[in-house]
């Protein structure tokens, strides 16, 4: 809710990511590791203390089997030797105890099924424990068959202390293992983020270096390891877009102060030189009057210029509604006949009546530009077309005019602002230059674009408008 | 009719309202000033004027909420808003307030001259009238045609509205831009000399072969229709 923990809506740093993945990684591999082990040295002890368990028992019966008579406790004492924390206890079939161990567990109860505390029961094995030790051992009934003709019950338990010791010191130092290798993986993890961050560290520094005065500067994409590439790439496009539109802006303000100062320069000398004498009263109208149309020109060029700025800063600014193309072009062949009869050429227009999504205002501004700038370079006796169709995505307008080839490297910079036609005597009651540069922002506050293409007959202007179910 | 005609311009650019106020002081208005908005206001409120010239960039009380107090009070005299800007949002805003006309500075006086009087007449003098005769030119509304000494002269149906246009402004200098907008809707600068070339063929119909030259062209201004002085 406030800014103190505006650290977690931010996405966490690469480092503790890539650190935080490989710990929670490494800690299961070694939990399953540790499980894994544990469980197969439980079974090896379960499988060793079985089989000795199963040796004394086989021996107590031999041992029965050759004294025949059960009452021989010296010699059920002797069936078992060189076995050490092993006891057991044989009992008839009345469950008279025929023989008992000296210490040890209380082998009659668990003979009888009520072992003490039951820690864990195998197949034939159980685990209990009793006066503090452990114990794993089993009842075998035996006799009744070939070999022994009476029934004995047979309890053999043997005291697993030491496994149980060996398995816990087994486990504890495992533990100091596992919290030694994990510190050892972050360490090396993190450390290795941070090897692996030094290529944009270092292409971060050369960034820092670009400053406004050093926008041809670009980094090297070869540089910086292959994942990086496309990023170093990118940014060296958007570095190279900043840079024109930074040239574009900082040639425009030459050109302004340019355009500005030669009429200002005009009407200071006149008006100096005529304030340097008296002179007569039409003398000084004169001199009114010609700074008034000095004055006019300068206006239109701010207007212009005013309004070229404000159509690029907010291109959204824009009154949309359906426009009939059509009938907008015939309007303005309305407004320039009187031009057209005067120089002599003809306007022509071709295509379907179809409306457009724009803003009718703009939309005959740079349609008037196009066909003003259009009648400026046609010949007297030929003629002009607009051609008006459609494509699936856009509505397509373009200006044709018969005249001479515009050379290339003059129609790329056709659009710019403040750009005149090569030997452009034709000064007289001409914009400053903007006309077209006015088409195009119009054109691409409309979310369109504006091309021009010349050969040695005609010279076209194309406009595309996205169409109107956009 | 111009000389009962009060106005009351708000501006607080010290030169422009001095300029203003004289051209239209001369051009036959009585013209009341106003440097600030919060004066402005009490004057709007506080007399009868026929029309407002309203900036809009006014300390203290801007333009807008000035125009907002004087439409609230329920008094709906005419108001022609002077804007620095000329973004949409400006003009919108300003019409929808309630400004009848609004001028993007910076503004040719000629343009400002000639919008004041269009405001004034939309209250006033009806356009009903079904001819106009200045010196020998005849112009018969209704039927869309007019004489000059007795003969008949051809026009196309837009030389003949550029002909109304003057006649009914006689003696009014009317820019280019204003021509444009009013003949051909053309709202915007454009970069050619159209209207000259109509007023010269239009020229060449009316005044060449009569005498007195009616259509006259004021020089960086514009053009008038008149009888001449002399």
């Amino acid at each position: 809710m406030t800014d103190r923990f505006a650290f977690l809506r931010r996405p966490a740093s690469l480092s503790l990511r890539v650190t935080g993945l490989v710990g929670i990684a490494m800690l299961v591999v070694f939990l399953i590791f540790s499980w894994v082990s544990l469980r197969l040295l439980d079974r090896h002890f379960a499988g060793m203390d079985e089989e000795e368990l199963g040796v004394i028992a086989s021996s107590v019966i031999r041992a029965l089997s050759e004294v025949q008579d059960g009452s021989d406790a010296q010699a059920l004492r002797r069936a078992v030797r060189g076995h050490h924390g092993v006891y057991y206890h044989v009992a008839d079939a009345t469950g008279k105890a025929l023989y008992e161990p000296k210490d040890g567990p209380d082998l009659a109860r668990f003979a009888h099924g009520v072992p003490s505390a039951t820690v864990a029961a195998g197949q034939d094995m159980t685990i209990w424990e009793e006066d503090g030790r452990t114990y794993r051992g089993g009842v075998i009934v035996a006799g009744g068959d070939g070999e022994l003709s009476e029934v004995y019950t047979i309890a053999v338990a043997m005291d697993i202390g030491g496994h149980l010791d060996f398995i816990r010191s087994f486990r504890r130092i495992q533990w100091w293992i596992i919290c030694g290798a994990m510190c050892i993986v972050i360490l090396m993890s993190w450390f290795a983020v941070r090897w692996g961050h030094i290529p944009i560290r270092r292409a971060n520094d050369k960034v820092r270096a670009i400053t406004s005065s050093k926008l041809y500067l670009r980094l090297d994409p070869t540089s910086v390891p292959i994942e990086l590439e496309e990023t170093i790439a990118s940014f060296n496009d958007m570095l190279g877009r900043v840079e024109d539109g930074f040239e574009q802006l900082a040639n425009f303000s030459a050109d302004i102060a340019h355009e500005l100062r030669t009429p200002v320069t005009n009407v200071m000398t006149q008006t100096e030189v005529a304030l340097g004498q008296a002179r007569s009263a039409a003398e000084y109208r004169e001199v009114l009057y010609s700074n008034l149309e000095e004055f006019g020109r300068l206006n239109r060029t701010i207007n212009d210029m005013l309004f070229l700025a404000q159509t690029e800063n907010d291109p959204g600014n824009l009154n949309l509604e359906s426009v009939n193309l059509k009938e907008t072009v015939l309007g303005l062949f309305d407004y320039f006949e009187a031009l057209v009869e005067e120089r002599e050429v003809k306007l022509e227009i071709r295509g379907p009546g179809f409306p457009v999504h724009a803003d009718r205002e703009m939309l005959r501004r740079a349609l008037s530009n196009l066909i003003s700038n259009a009648i400026r370079y046609t010949a007297s006796g030929e003629t002009i077309t607009v051609r008006l169709s459609q494509t699936d995505r856009d509505a397509v307008i373009s200006v044709e005019n018969p005249g001479e080839k515009v050379p290339p490297e003059e129609l790329s910079r056709i659009f710019n602002r403040f750009y005149r036609a090569s030997g452009s005597a034709h000064r007289k009651g001409e914009g400053a230059g903007l006309g077209l540069a006015i088409v195009k922002s119009i054109v691409e506050a409309h979310g369109g674009s504006v091309s021009a293409l010349s050969d040695e007959r005609l010279t076209k202007f194309h406009v595309l408008l996205p169409s109107t179910n956009n | 009719m111009d000389l009962t005609m009060k106005l009351l311009v708000v501006e607080d650019e010290p030169k422009t309202a001095d300029y203003v106020r004289q051209g239209l002081m001369e051009a036959g208005f009585v013209v009341d000033l106003a440097r600030d908005g919060a004066d402005g206001l009490h004057m709007a409120t506080g007399e009868h004027y026929d029309l407002i010239v309203l900036d809009v960039m006014l300390p203290g009380l801007d333009g807008r909420q000035v125009l907002q107090s004087i439409r609230a009070t329920g008094n709906q005299v005419p108001v022609l808003f002077l804007t620095a800007r000329s973004s949409v949002d400006d003009r919108v805003q300003g019409l929808e307030m309630g400004a009848d006309d609004y001028l993007v500075k910076p503004f040719a006086f000629s343009e400002l001259l000639a919008r004041v009087r269009t405001l004034l007449r939309r209250g006033g003098a009806s356009l009903s009238q079904d001819r106009i005769q200045i010196a020998d030119l005849v112009l018969d509304l209704a039927r869309r045609r007019a004489t000059r000494d007795g003969h008949r002269v051809n026009l196309t149906s837009k030389e003949f509205a550029l002909l109304e246009l003057l006649a009914r402004r006689q003696g009014e200098v009317l820019p280019r831009s204003l021509i444009a907008s009013q003949v051909w809707d053309m709202n915007f600068d454009s970069d050619t000399n159209v209207i000259d070339v109509a007023i010269r063929r239009l020229r060449a119909k009316i005044d060449d072969n009569f005498e007195p030259k009616l259509i006259q062209t004021v020089r960086g201004m514009g053009y008038t229709l008149d009888i001449p002085d002399d």
